[in-house]
C-alpha cells in the first residue's frame, strides 16, 4: 500500500479530528492508533496473511467518517424472539430498544464510562485495521453482563448506507461478560444494495471465568461494499465462546478473529460459512491461541466459490508453552463451482508444548459427480441439484445455528443468494 | 416397454457395450446376469443417462420413444428408475424431502398438482413398514450413515413410492442378508403389474427364487450372448460362465 494513501489518511484525520467524539475514544488514543498504523503501514497483498484479501478499495476510499446518511435504509429482518435490537447507521446509533434484562448497554456518545475498558488492538499485524477503527470511530457500543446473570439476547444491526467516496463507517463493539453469566448476541452487517461502502469494524470480547457467549455474525453487506473486520477475544478460565459466522455479502470482506484462551479450561468454537459469487472475495483469518492448560478450540469452515469469486480461510492454531492438555480441532472444506473461482484453505498449527491433541483437515473440490447424478436420476433438475448440494455442503455450519428464527432468516438469505429459493424450499 | 438394438457405448474412450440387443415387453421381469466387468452396470447407467457414458451406435426405445434423446431427469420423470449398485450418501440432503421432490418432479411433468404432504407421508410410512425400515431413516440425510443393506432398502423404498414404468435394479440383492433379501423381493413383487417392467441385474440365482423372471439374459463382454427362461439361471449357477465366454469368443 503506497505511502500516498498513508499521507492521505493522516490528512483526513487532521481535517476531522476536532469533530471526532472524545467520549468514544480520546484524542490522545486516536493519535496513538494512527501512528501505530502508519508505522506498520496498511496491509497489502504481498503480506503473508493478507494475500487473499481484496484491498483495492483502500486506494480510493475516503477514511473520514460518513457525515450524511442516506435517507433510505434497507429493509430489516424481523427481530428474533427474545432479542432487543440496536440499529447503527454508518457507525452511529440510530435506534435502540430500552434496557434488556440483565444487560447494560452503553453507547459511548451518551456515556463515556466504558471507553477506558477498551484494549488498544495492535499486537498482531493481522489485527492492524482495528487501529483504523480506533482512529476514526464515531460511536461505540459496550454491552456488559453482570456476574451470575442469564441475560436476554441483544441484536446489533450495523447498516452501511453511504459510498466509500463519501466516507467510511466504523462499528465498534465491546462484549464483556461477568463471571458465570450468559449472553447471546446477533451482530448483523447490512448495507444498501448498491452502495460501495467501506466498513471497518472492531469487536472486543472479554469473558470472565465460566461466562458463556454465543455470538452470531451475519455479513450481508451490499454487493459493492467492503468490510474489514477485527475481532479480539480474551477467555478466562472455563469461559465458553461460540461464534457462528455467515458471510454472503460485500465485494470484499475480510475478518480477522483472534481468540486468546488465557484461562484454564476455556473453550472457543468458530463455525463459519462463506458463500461467494460473482467477483466477490471473502476472506477469514482466525487465530486460536491456547495459553492456559486444558483449553479447547474448534474451527469449522465451509466456503463456496462460484463464477470468478474467492473464498478463503486461514486458520491458525497456536498452542503456547504451558497449554498442556489442549484439544484443538479444525475442519476446513471448500467447494469450487466454476473454472475461474478460487478457494484457499490454510490450516496452520504451531505447538510449543507436549500432551496436546490436535486434528485438522482441509479439502477443496468440485461438486461430487456421483451425488449430482443420483439427484438427476430421481428427476431433480440439474440447476436445483447443484444448488441442493451446495446447500448441503454448508449444512455443517448452518445446523449449528440453534436459534430457529435466525436460522430461517439465514437460510432464506443464502437461498436467495443462490437464486433457487422456490425449488429448494421444498427440500429443506 | 424397452427395446435396445445394437447398442454400443464407451466410457472414457473405452468401448464397454459392443452391440447389445434386448427387448423387455410390458409387464415382464427380466434378469441380466454375467461375469464381473461384463458391462451390466454400464448398461444400467446408459439407460439412466449418466454423463460420461457415450452411446456411439445403436438405439434405445422406451414406450416407443427415443430414450437416448432425453436428459437423465426427463427419463426419471417419464418413469425410468435406476436402483444403484452403490447408492451414494448425500449428507445434508434430507431423505424424505428428496423423495417428495422426486415425486413432485414426476407429477409436474405429467401436469399434475403437487402431492399432499400428509398423504405423502402416510404413503411413505406404509412403504417403509413394508421394507421394515426404521422411521428414523426418514429424517436422515440421503443414505447418510446407512448400512449397505439399508441403502439397498432405501432404493427399493424410493422405487415403491415413485412407481416407475421401468425399474432397472443393479445388484439390489448384493449385500443383503437372507431376511432382507426376502423383504426386497417382496417389495419388487408388489410393483409387478401389466403396465410395468423390471430389469434385474444380479449375480445370484437366489434372488430369482423370490422374484421369478420371465426371461434371463447373459451379458458377456458387452453383448447378450444367451437368453432363456428361468432355468438358464439355474444352469449358470451350476456351470458358471466359462462355457459361455468361450462360446462367445
Ligand atoms: N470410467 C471408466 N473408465 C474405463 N473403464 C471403465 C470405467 N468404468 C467402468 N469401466 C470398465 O467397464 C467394464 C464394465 O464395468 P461394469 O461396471 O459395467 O461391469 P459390471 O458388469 O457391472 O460388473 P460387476 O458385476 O462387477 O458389477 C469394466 O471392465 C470396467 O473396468
Ligand atoms: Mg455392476
Amino acid at each position: 500500500m503506497s505511502s500516498a494513501v498513508l499521507n492521505r489518511l493522516k490528512d483526513e484525520y487532521g481535517a476531522v479530528r476536532a469533530v471526532l467524539p472524545p467520549g468514544v475514544i480520546g484524542a490522545e488514543r486516536r493519535r496513538e492508533a494512527l501512528e501505530a498504523l502508519c508505522a506498520q503501514g496498511l496491509p497489502a497483498a504481498r503480506d503473508e496473511n493478507w494475500r487473499y484479501t481484496d484491498l483495492r478499495i483502500l486506494e480510493q476510499a475516503r477514511f473520514a467518517p460518513v457525515q450524511t446518511q442516506a435517507a433510505a435504509l434497507p429493509p430489516l429482518p424481523e427481530v428474533p424472539e427474545g432479542f432487543a435490537r440496536y440499529v447503527f447507521v454508518d457507525g452511529r446509533l440510530h435506534s435502540g430498544a430500552g434496557a434488556a434484562h440483565g444487560v447494560t448497554v452503553h453507547t459511548a456518545r451518551t456515556d463515556d464510562a466504558s471507553a477506558a475498558a477498551w484494549r488498544l488492538e495492535a499486537r498482531l499485524p493481522e489485527a492492524r485495521l482495528a487501529l483504523l477503527n480506533e482512529t476514526f470511530a464515531t460511536d461505540a457500543v459496550s454491552i456488559e453482563v453482570a456476574a451470575g446473570t442469564q441475560a436476554a439476547g441483544i441484536e446489533l444491526v450495523f447498516i452501511a448506507s453511504a459510498a466509500a467516496t463519501e466516507g467510511a463507517s466504523y462499528p465498534r463493539v465491546r462484549l464483556a461478560l461477568g463471571a458465570d453469566s450468559r449472553l447471546s448476541v446477533i451482530e448483523r452487517h447490512l448495507g444498501r444494495a448498491e452502495a460501495p461502502s467501506l466498513v471497518t469494524s472492531a469487536v472486543q470480547v472479554d469473558l470472565a471465568p465460566h461466562a458463556a457467549l454465543t455470538h452470531y455474525r451475519v455479513q450481508q453487506l451490499g454487493a459493492q461494499a467492503a468490510w474489514f473486520d477485527t475481532l479480539s477475544a480474551e477467555l478466562a478460565a472455563d469461559a465458553r465462546y461460540e461464534m457462528l459466522a455467515v458471510g454472503a455479502g460485500a465485494l470484499s470482506a475480510r475478518s480477522t478473529v483472534h481468540a486468546r484462551l488465557s484461562g484454564r479450561g476455556a473453550e472457543f468454537s468458530l463455525a463459519a460459512a462463506a458463500l461467494a459469487d460473482g467477483q466477490q472475495s471473502l476472506d477469514l483469518y482466525a487465530l486460536s491461541e491456547h495459553v492456559a492448560p486444558r483449553t479447547r478450540t474448534e474451527q469449522t469452515f465451509r466456503g463456496i466459490a462460484s463464477n470468478r469469486s474467492r473464498a478463503a480461510f486461514n486458520g491458525k492454531v497456536v498452542v503456547r508453552e504451558g497449554a498442556r492438555g489442549t484439544d484443538s480441532r479444525q475442519s476446513l472444506r471448500g467447494l469450487l463451482d466454476g473454472a475461474q473461482c478460487e478457494v484457499d484453505l490454510r490450516p496452520q498449527l504451531e505447538i510449543y508444548t507436549d500432551e496436546v491433541s490436535c486434528s485438522h483437515g482441509a479439502t477443496a473440490g468440485k461438486l461430487d459427480e456421483n451425488m449430482l447424478f443420483y439427484l438427476l436420476s430421481r428427476g431433480i433438475a440439474p440447476e436445483a441439484a447443484q444448488h441442493l448440494l451446495k446447500w448441503a455442503f454448508l449444512e455443517d455450519v448452518i445446523a449449528k445455528i440453534t436459534l430457529s428464527d435466525l436460522r430461517r432468516q439465514i437460510e432464506t438469505t443464502l437461498l436467495g443468494q443462490m437464486r433457487e429459493l422456490e425449488t429448494l424450499k421444498e427440500l429443506l | 416397454m424397452l427395446t435396445i438394438k445394437n447398442l454400443h457405448a464407451t466410457v472414457d474412450g473405452q468401448e464397454i457395450l459392443k452391440g447389445l440387443d434386448l427387448e423387455v415387453p410390458e409387464g415382464e421381469v427380466h434378469a441380466i446376469m454375467g461375469p464381473n466387468g461384463s458391462g451390466k452396470s454400464t448398461l444400467a447407467h446408459v439407460l439412466a443417462g449418466r454423463p460420461g457414458y457415450t452411446v456411439t451406435a445403436g438405439s434405445v426405445h422406451f414406450k416407443g420413444r427415443d430414450l437416448l434423446a432425453l436428459s437423465p431427469e426427463e427419463r426419471a420423470r417419464e418413469g425410468v428408475f435406476l436402483g444403484f449398485q452403490y447408492p451414494v450418501e448425500i449428507p445434508g440432503v434430507n431423505n424424505v424431502y428428496l423423495l417428495k421432490a422426486a415425486v413432485n418432479a414426476a407429477r409436474a411433468h405429467r401436469g399434475e398438482p403437487e402431492v399432499d404432504a400428509f398423504e405423502f407421508l402416510t404413503l411413505v410410512r406404509e412403504k417403509m413398514r413394508l421394507m421394515r425400515m426404521d422411521e428414523s431413516m426418514l429424517s436422515r440425510g440421503v443414505n447418510e450413515g446407512f448400512s449397505g443393506g439399508e441403502k439397498k432398502r432405501n432404493e427399493i423404498l424410493q422405487m415403491l413410492v415413485l412407481e416407475p414404468s421401468l425399474a432397472v435394479l443393479d445388484e439390489t440383492d448384493s449385500g443383503l442378508d437372507i431376511d432382507a433379501l426376502k423383504i426386497v423381493a417382496h417389495g419388487v413383487n408388489t410393483l409387478r403389474a401389466p403396465n410395468r417392467s423390471q430389469l434385474l441385474v444380479t449375480h445370484y440365482q437366489r434372488l430369482l427364487e423370490h422374484i421369478v423372471p420371465d426371461r434371463v439374459h447373459v451379458l458377456v463382454k458387452g453383448r447378450i450372448v444367451r437368453s432363456g427362461d428361468r432355468t438358464l439361471a439355474l444352469e449358470l449357477e451350476q456351470r458358471g460362465y466359462d462355457w459361455l465366454i468361450s462360446e462367445a469368443a
